[in-house]
């Protein structure tokens, strides 16, 4: 089987967390629908990378690892953040800024 | 398997080395200095020390650079005279950041919260605030934001892209966070702010996937090469391309790729509005250009649709909502996606004079959208019993504010007038370089859009110009607004009126230094 | 050229967990589906002669990062539900369609597409790879340090609280305690009884009846307490038996 399948496999992945980023309404949740996207691009990459023949497309997988780990941290820290100010994650709740 | 050392071309990263340096001796600092007070002048020495001492570096390798310029580690950077132009300015932007953050009221107080981790009006915050801590820490994110936004203009490979655009983006979702007064708003912007910027980060990291797919190769050589060359992947290139560009159109905030804009520049503390307004939309100006005429070339006439369509829709719409806007900082963010849609027009068509009109335009926006903010954290609120409270941002309160503080509403006239894009001011010659590079690729249609929507928007500006200078302090209101003084924020004002007059009145050496720096680096590297 | 029982054992174990991003309710559920993908990923990168980035991709993401979101998911509280309600009528299904439909784009694009495969197969043992990182990827590496510095810093500047206040000796709280009027000593174990030993059974106290702040706080807002008022009838008439409960 040819690996562009799993090309394939990585873009209904990204739909799909492009989806939950779009949709949900949790913060939380949103922002495991944007790991998702990052994943689906490291498994292209990796595809590629087998369809070329070369190891770049996972090297540059690493550093998505690496940069997404530090997003985490970044993106949970703010959710902590807002969580212990008001209470909610909900991305709606917050109606200070509409407009 | 062997491994050979790379060789590194060091000396032309100078400039770069000096501030991501700056930034990890300024993290030491902040765990060995122990008094709040003490860390803050280090940390503002430190920081204005190493900004200013990497843009000598950058002017002086301009100075000598021989050549084009170098490509570092086989096609991963590019330091030539177009990036270094951006670094300059990216470093002015920094500079002139950092006074503001360092700049405080007359009461004492900084723009940003004394404790980030305790809840907005919670005892903790009192305490922290009676114990004067300080979060000193947003000195060195400032430094690393500032490193990442000179890599991201010198970057010439996808992946690298990628990182400096995390390197930068990340300490600016912290900063968003951290404001002293209304830190709901400030959380909220940040959240907004954090998930847009991952979601596009990752949109970005897809259309990457797709090009090294398609070609091979991730550095810009390698990608044009592969376009150049391609056969039976065309759909794949194109769907990459498209997909790296939005990525880049979220970070410059043009429509429909805005929605971030107005809550991250409401929300953050005034002095982080306006370094990342001026900064961020440089640094992803420079990207998007380099990625342009680098990588995707061979792609103009496919993705001009795509430039046409936001530049009118990031023109109109922010146009059309800063009109109905009564909150200074939110008018000023809908301005900028009227901005965004303006530097687009220089796109279409990537003509060459673009590469040296945009670098103008965007040191004359820059600059007035600092000084606008500037001016916008020494206007304050006051309460009945005297206390001075947050930044005054309804336009109402600003009403006769020429009677108050001539010279402050004047400066902010002034930069109004140089958005709207009046003759006499920088604004005026960043608008006509960077019009009359899209005509020069026959991107008329779209100028005569660009030159209408600056029209309507000169509205909006001129009607807070007449609110300050020819409406009356209402009743019994003359007591509520307090002009405050802070000596950093108003160096900063000062400083961004007179580049803005100069380079609106002398912009010829600018231009001609701009003109050298319109010649890309292009070729070398797999 | 990858086996094809593999490639659609990985596209089930990771598209039908992925799915619950969009259609599970609680948070809890979402973060464990999606570790299922992450193990799904690494397996794909293990066919895709990448065994290291695989293993990677195991300790990284199902490791640590699905972790973290547990462990905020903790924090935040379990049991908040997101209301599924629409701001705008239909959002959800425009929405949907719009993520279908950008799904179809992609996977008719690369369905037109053709790439020929290398019969080469890269090499993605450990060794390679470092070699790769440090030699042409090595700026890369070093400018990741400060993603990373960043990512720790930003994390300290919005959670962590210095200690504001001098710390409190046990006698304090204790005399806190006793002021405010809460109980000087621990609270009663509960099910104590001869019969129910189990937590879900207040205590009896010397005079045999139940008390019944002895049961756990959180048993009782889940509903999951015996009542403590059929202890007390049980004991008032003695005619009734337990048993015949």
């Amino acid at each position: 089987m040819d690996p562009i399948n799993f090309v394939i496999l990585a873009s209904i992945l990204f739909a799909i967390g492009a989806a939950a980023v779009l949709l949900r309404r949790n913060a939380i949740i949103a922002f495991m629908g944007v790991e998702l996207m990052l994943n689906a691009a490291n498994l292209a990459l990796v595809a590629f990378s087998r369809m070329h023949g070369e190891i770049d497309g996972q090297i540059m997988a690493f550093f998505v690892l690496t940069v997404a780990a530090a997003e985490v941290v970044v993106g949970l820290g703010i959710i902590i953040a807002v969580f212990r100010a008001r209470q909610t994650i909900s991305l709606d709740e917050p109606a200070e800024l509409k407009g | 398997m062997s491994f050979t050392t790379p060789e590194i071309a060091w000396a032309p990263l100078t400039p770069l080395l000096i501030v991501l340096g700056a930034s990890a001796v300024a993290i030491l600092v902040e765990s060995f200095v122990r008094s709040p007070e003490t860390r803050r002048r280090t940390q503002l020495v430190l920081s204005l020390v190493a900004l200013v001492g990497a843009a000598g570096a950058a002017v002086v390798q301009w100075a000598t650079l021989d050549g084009a310029g170098t490509v570092v580690l086989d096609g991963m950077l590019t330091v030539d005279r177009q990036s270094l132009a951006w670094q300059v300015l990216i470093l002015v932007f920094g500079t002139l950041g950092t006074l503001l953050f360092a700049s405080r009221t007359r009461a004492g107080e900084e723009a940003f919260t004394p404790l980030g981790a305790s809840a907005p009006g919670s005892s903790d915050e009192t305490l922290a605030r009676r114990k004067g801590l300080q979060v000193t820490e947003v000195f060195p994110l400032a430094l690393v934001a500032v490193g990442g936004m000179m890599l991201f203009t010198s970057v010439t490979d996808l992946i690298f892209l990628f990182v400096a655009l995390e390197v930068f983006s990340l300490p600016l979702y912290v900063l968003v966070a951290l404001a002293r007064r209304r830190r709901f708003l400030s959380h909220e912007g940040a959240l907004k702010y954090f998930l847009l910027g991952a979601f596009s980060s990752a949109i970005l990291l897809f259309g990457a996937a797709f090009l090294y797919g398609a070609t091979g190769s991730t550095s810009y050589a390698g990608v044009a090469a592969g376009i150049s060359s391609s056969t039976g992947t065309d759909a794949l290139i194109l769907a990459g391309a498209v997909m790296v560009v939005v990525g880049l159109l979220f970070k410059i905030g043009a429509v429909p790729f805005h929605s971030w804009t107005p809550d991250a520049y409401q929300g953050a503390p005034t002095p982080v509005t306006a370094f990342m307004g001026a900064a961020t939309k440089a640094a992803a100006t420079a990207a998007l250009l380099r990625v342009m005429y680098a990588a995707l070339y061979g792609l103009n006439w496919e993705l001009s649709w795509l430039f046409w369509v936001v530049a009118i829709a990031s023109m109109l719409l922010g146009t059309v909502v800063a009109l109905v806007q009564t909150e200074l900082k939110r008018m000023l963010a809908y301005s900028s996606i009227a901005h965004a849609g303006f530097i687009l027009v220089a796109f279409a068509g990537l003509p060459d004079t673009a590469l040296s009109a945009l670098p103008f335009y965007l040191a004359s926006y820059g600059l007035a959208t600092m000084g606008a903010f500037a001016v916008i954290t020494q206007v304050r609120e006051r309460s009945d019993e005297g206390t001075v409270l947050g930044e005054a941002t309804r336009l109402g309160q600003w009403a006769g504010l020429g009677k108050r503080s001539p010279w402050l509403a004047g400066a902010m006239a002034l930069f109004l007038l140089s958005f709207a894009g009046i003759p006499l001011t920088a604004g005026f010659v960043g608008k006509f370089v960077a019009f009359s590079a899209a005509i020069s690729s026959g991107a008329w249609p779209l100028v005569l859009v660009a030159v209408i929507a600056s029209a309507a928007a000169a509205f909006f500006y001129v009607r807070l110009i007449v609110l300050m200078f020819l409406t009356d302090v209402p009743e019994g209101q003359e007591d509520a607004i307090e002009i405050d003084y802070s000596p950093l924020a108003r160096t900063v004002v000062a400083v961004t009126a007179v580049l803005v007059l100069l380079l609106g009145i002398v912009p010829g050496p600018v231009l001609s230094a701009f003109e050298n720096a319109g010649v890309l680096l292009l070729g070398a590297g797999g | 050229m990858v086996n094809t029982v593999m490639f659609w054992i990985i596209a089930a174990l990771t598209v039908i967990p992925a799915l619950s991003l969009l259609f599970a309710r609680k948070a809890v559920h979402v973060a464990m589906s999606v570790v299922l993908v992450m193990v799904g990923l690494a397996a794909a990168y293990v066919t895709l002669s990448a065994p290291f980035l695989g293993m990677v991709q195991i300790v990284v993401y199902t490791g640590a990062v699905m972790m973290l979101f547990l462990f905020v998911l903790m924090l935040v509280g379990v049991d908040q539900r997101e209301d599924l309600k629409e701001t705008i009528k239909g959002q959800r299904w425009i929405g949907l369609l719009a993520a279908a439909g950008l799904g179809a784009f992609l996977v008719s694009i690369i369905g037109r597409v053709t790439l020929p495969t290398a019969d080469t197969m890269p090499s993605g043992d450990p060794e390679a790879v470092a070699i790769a990182l440090f030699d042409r990827y090595v700026l890369v590496i070093e400018v990741l340090g400060f993603v990373l510095i960043t990512a720790a810093v930003g994390a300290l500047v919005l959670t962590h609280t210095p200690r504001l206040r001098p710390r409190k000796t046990q006698l304090e709280v204790q005399r806190d305690r006793v002021r405010v009027g809460a109980d000087p000593v621990n609270k009663p174990m509960p099910g104590v009884y001869a019969r129910h030993n189990a937590l879900d059974v207040p205590a009896l106290d010397p005079e045999g009846k139940p008390i019944e702040h002895s049961v756990s706080r959180v048993l009782e807002i889940r509903h999951q307490t015996q009542e403590g008022a059929e202890f007390r009838a049980a004991l008032e008439d003695p005619s009734r038996k337990e048993g015949d409960r």
